[in-house]
């Protein structure tokens, strides 16, 4: 891959996965691509995202699982809108 | 790739990358006296377990074990035992002899209850064995002799997404050129023990397994611990890590996908090769000694923001995949991955360059742990003191 060329912001471990991971810090607004089976896709940030850290690929309910790895990670415990920061805030542990 | 390192042949046929004097207080008293011993002997490694008669049951069992433990690991040449329990010195002495390995003792009753005869006759005693032990040459060895821990600490989702994986491919690579491997840290299979089980070699393991994530999370809710917080600890979640769940996942695929053979306790050796579980603390001090007791080489290490901390008996592999900490800790990482996170480089590609580092370290290249003296080793402990 040329190094130059930024062909994507996130990585999607999983297709069933509803978070994506950042490789670098994003900005509120910035419109991100990530690869999703050989496409690109776009999706514009409604929150800023540190390096490292979750953002949903799409609309998720409360009460429904946040997937990462194709497993569940937890569950949402507020609407999540698409392009938002997934943390703490929002998602919380089944088994903690 | 290589298949072969260079390491020390020890008489019960195991092999050490290191040859090192270790200098182990086996009674709390005696600690401050071997201390200064090991500081006049550099090179020398120093144990100091802190506690002594008081120590009961399960504790007293897992604490003989872990010292011979250590005094067998295949990384020493010769143990000087310093001790104010001539009973206990016997005994521990007797397990390590079992390996034919060099073992000298002193006790506070050799030398009238005086230390600084102690600390003189330490020094003689350590310098005649250091200078045996330099005697000892490394010869080529397969990689089929070594038994290596898989640790992650400060983690970051990096971690579980990069140098755990790449973690795992060493792993199954060396277990399927005859090597073993371990990975501890039971808090941190929480939530991934479905992946786990289906891995395990037969029923009793899928139990042990399944009882000891059932133990470690009584053991959080007896205690009234979120795990929010604890693990997943505060620096996880600035790193970017939400649940224990998420941590989990990660932190299991360093352990790669070869049949887990079985389940050990803190420090206990593992009787077959293979993949390996040890039931026991996440926090890395402990986790480690428990790896260097149950005789592991040499520990591979991954961090997410950056961890100084290694093993003392076994030098830990430093790896990074977060592109910021890699940028920053030059002096503390020994591998960086940040490339694969960033999708410059392949887990592939990664693995067989980490692999040639592996080799280089165990046949002598020192690790930045090493060369900063970033170690030590701690007993684990259970219950209460007499």
């Amino acid at each position: 891959m040329n190094t130059n060329n930024r062909v994507y912001d996130a990585i999607l471990l999983n297709p069933i996965d509803n978070v994506i991971t950042s490789i670098r810090s994003l900005k509120k607004d910035q419109v991100i691509n990530i690869k999703v089976k050989e496409k690109i896709i776009k999706i514009r940030l409604i929150d800023d995202i540190p390096i490292c850290h979750k953002i949903s690929i799409n609309e998720i309910k409360t009460g429904e699982n946040i997937k990462k790895y194709g497993e569940v990670i937890g569950i949402a415990f507020n609407f999540i809108n698409k392009g938002s920061h997934v943390h703490i805030h929002n998602v919380k542990s089944l088994r903690s | 790739m290589k298949e072969k390192f260079l390491g020390f042949e020890r008489l019960d046929g195991t092999v050490g990358i290191r040859n090192h004097l270790l200098v182990m207080s086996i009674t709390g008293l005696t600690g401050p006296i071997a201390r200064k011993i090991s500081l006049n002997l550099p090179g020398s490694l120093l144990i100091d377990n802190p506690y002594g008669s008081g120590i009961l049951g399960v504790d007293r069992l897992r604490q003989d074990r872990a010292m011979i433990g250590f005094g067998n690991n295949p990384n020493i040449g010769a143990v000087l035992i310093i001790s104010g329990d001539p009973p206990k010195t016997e005994a521990i002495k007797k397990g390590i002899n079992k390996t034919g390995k060099i073992v000298e003792t002193i006790t506070l009753e050799d030398c009238n209850h005086d230390s600084i005869s102690m600390f003189e006759k330490g020094i003689r005693l350590g310098a005649k064995l250091m200078l045996e032990i330099s005697r000892k040459r490394r010869s080529l060895h397969h990689v089929s002799n070594l038994f290596v821990g898989l640790e992650c600490g400060r983690s970051d989702p990096s971690s579980g997404m990069v140098a755990n994986p790449i973690m795992g491919l060493i792993a199954d690579y060396l277990i399927d050129l005859g090597g073993s491997a371990v990975i501890g840290e039971t808090t941190e299979w929480l939530g991934a023990e479905h992946l786990l089980v289906k891995r395990a070699k037969n029923n009793q393991v899928k139990e042990e397994i399944l009882n000891a994530v059932n133990f470690q999370k009584n053991l959080a809710i007896s205690n009234n611990v979120n795990l929010l917080g604890n693990n997943p600890g505060y620096t996880n979640i600035e790193a970017g890590l939400s649940t224990i769940e998420e941590k989990s996942l990660g932190n299991i695929t360093k352990s790669g996908t070869k049949v887990i053979q079985s389940v050990i306790d803190w420090g206990e050796k593992p009787t077959i090769d293979g993949m390996h579980l040890m039931h026991a603390p996440a926090y890395a001090p402990e986790s480690l000694s428990g790896f260097s007791a149950a005789g592991c080489q040499l520990i591979f290490f991954s961090t997410g923001v950056g961890n100084s901390f290694n093993n003392h008996i076994s030098p830990s592999i430093k790896i990074s995949a977060n592109p910021k900490t890699c940028k920053k800790l030059h002096e503390q990482l020994d591998f960086k991955c940040s490339q694969v996170f960033e999708g410059k480089k392949t887990l592939y590609h990664a693995s067989d360059e980490l692999w040639e580092i592996f080799i280089d370290i165990c046949s002598g290249t020192r690790t930045w742990g090493e060369i900063l003296s970033e170690s030590t080793e701690v007993f684990s402990r259970i219950g209460r003191s007499l």
